[in-house]
């Protein structure tokens, strides 16, 4: 048996998790909630991040109902992500590592996120989508990476909805993009945005933009409602994600597809992509928001199955950093 | 108990509980304006006591990996003699000296309250 403890705070999330062979023994989380109108600076989240890591790994431990010397390595998140939250977190799983006495592993984020979303789902070989407020990327495994087939030019679709969600104040709280989805339920009229399709790529930043620019002259004239503007903005993003994603399947034979990434429990992406993959006659793998957004779990996943597969990172070899692709990482624990 | 004051007042490690606690009157952190080549620049000394040589050593491998975040205007060293840890900043402006050190405080603080509720380290 091999019991693997994760250590995830990349961005507004602090998680720890612990994951047994497989069974997520506890995953406890906290989120730094701004308020209505602003986004989370890294030096805040620091703070935050530093004030309940203590507690959090605390609770990690108790609710696995186990002891330091039960786990076998301890993982965190080396990148990609913001700077001070990271080097908050390795700081800690660093120190426990020593004073445990046990092997480091400094794990890719992304790479959490697949792997996590594999084990939940069992799906085997999927394309990957990843959607978060980071990162957009369509993945496909080939030889030993998991390679990029498409991703966004400029923003994450998560960032663009985040920032739409401040220019008409929605709540952060549980997070932007939660109540941009229950809004748009209730939205009606489809206000045209650009669409941004730019061959396997996407691009955000414009229709952000766009509607940043329109949205509070189309309210105050009463052309549409704030629930339309969320309901056409949903529409819009993920209608360019679902035709990225249909591109890559087609170009690799695939008849599987895995959503990973806090945008991933938008229950109207996931419809939209069901919609796709029924037409295609392939099937659709998505989780729930425990372990879609990011968790200390999917971080103790990942480095199990490297740990596994031999690989440790050593001490002075542990620096954080805020860039690292996904295609970076050599899979040493897939065929 | 360390606290964020460690700093710039007294204090020391009590040996004889293992507690990080800091109350010997000690001289722990010095700043001198220096010249070299006839710029002025500032160098910044702390020493950090810690209870054993273990946890002195443990805190210098969690605290050296990560690089400063600016590229130029500051160098920092860490060393470790028995069981103190030494600082040692080289800076150009004491606006950098100063993020550097506050930022050094909250992750050495962070590593010592590691230390405090998850140690003491197990044999090696």
């Amino acid at each position: 048996m091999t019991v693997v403890i994760g250590f995830e705070g990349s961005a507004n999330k602090i998680g720890i998790g612990i994951i047994r062979d497989g069974e997520v023994l506890s995953n406890p989380r906290r989120t730094y909630i701004t308020p209505p109108g602003q986004g989370f600076m890294p030096s805040d989240t620091a703070r935050h991040h530093r004030a309940v890591i203590l507690t959090v790994l605390k609770e990690a431990l108790e609710q696995a109902g186990l002891k330091p010397a039960d786990i076998d390595c301890v993982a965190y998140t080396k990148g990609p992500g913001m700077g001070a939250p990271l080097v908050t977190v390795a700081l800690v799983a660093r120190t426990v590592a020593q004073l445990w006495g046990k092997p480091l592993l400094g794990v890719n984020h992304c790479i959490g996120h697949i792997e996590m979303g594999r084990l939940i789902t069992k799906a085997n070989n999927p394309t990957v989508l990843y959607v978060s407020g980071g990162n957009t990327q369509v993945i496909a495994y080939s030889e030993r990476r998991y390679r990029i087939f498409g991703e966004t030019i400029d923003i994450a679709v998560g960032n663009c909805l985040d920032r739409f969600a401040r220019v008409i104040k929605i709540s952060n709280d549980p997070s932007p993009g939660y109540n941009i989805e229950q809004m748009a339920k209730k939205g009606s009229h489809y206000v045209e945005l650009p669409y941004t399709v730019k061959g396997m790529d996407v691009s955000f930043s414009g229709i952000l933009s766009y509607i940043e620019e329109a949205a509070h002259k189309m309210l105050s004239s009463g052309q549409c409602t704030a629930e339309d503007l969320c309901f056409s903005l949903q529409e819009t993003v993920f209608s360019m994600l679902v035709e990225i994603t249909e591109r890559a399947m087609a170009h690799c034979g695939s008849q599987e597809v895995l959503i990973v990434g806090g945008v991933g429990c938008n229950l109207r992406l996931q419809e939209m992509m069901e919609v796709m993959c029924k037409e295609r006659g392939a099937k659709l793998f998505a989780t729930d928001e425990r372990f879609c957004i990011d968790n200390g779990a999917m971080i103790a996943q990942a480095g199990w199955e490297m740990f596994r597969s031999g690989q440790v990172t050593e001490l002075e070899d542990s620096w954080i950093t805020q860039r690292y692709r996904t295609d970076e990482v050599e899979v040493t624990w897939r065929d | 108990m360390a606290t964020a004051n460690m700093a710039s007042t007294d204090g020391g490690a009590n040996h004889e509980t293992g507690k990080l606690e800091f109350n010997e009157k000690r001289e722990f952190q010095r700043t001198v304006f220096s010249r070299r080549d006839g710029d002025w620049f500032l160098q910044n000394s702390l020493d950090v006591p810690f209870p054993s040589s273990r946890e002195a050593a443990i805190a210098l491998r969690s605290l050296s990996p990560d690089r400063e975040p600016r590229k130029g205007g500051i160098s920092k060293e860490l060393t470790v003699s028995g069981s103190t840890l030494s600082l040692r900043w080289s800076a150009d402006e004491a606006r950098i000296l100063r993020v550097s050190v506050n930022s050094f405080l909250d992750h050495l603080l962070l590593v010592v309250e590691t230390m405090e509720m998850f140690g003491p380290p197990v044999s090696p």
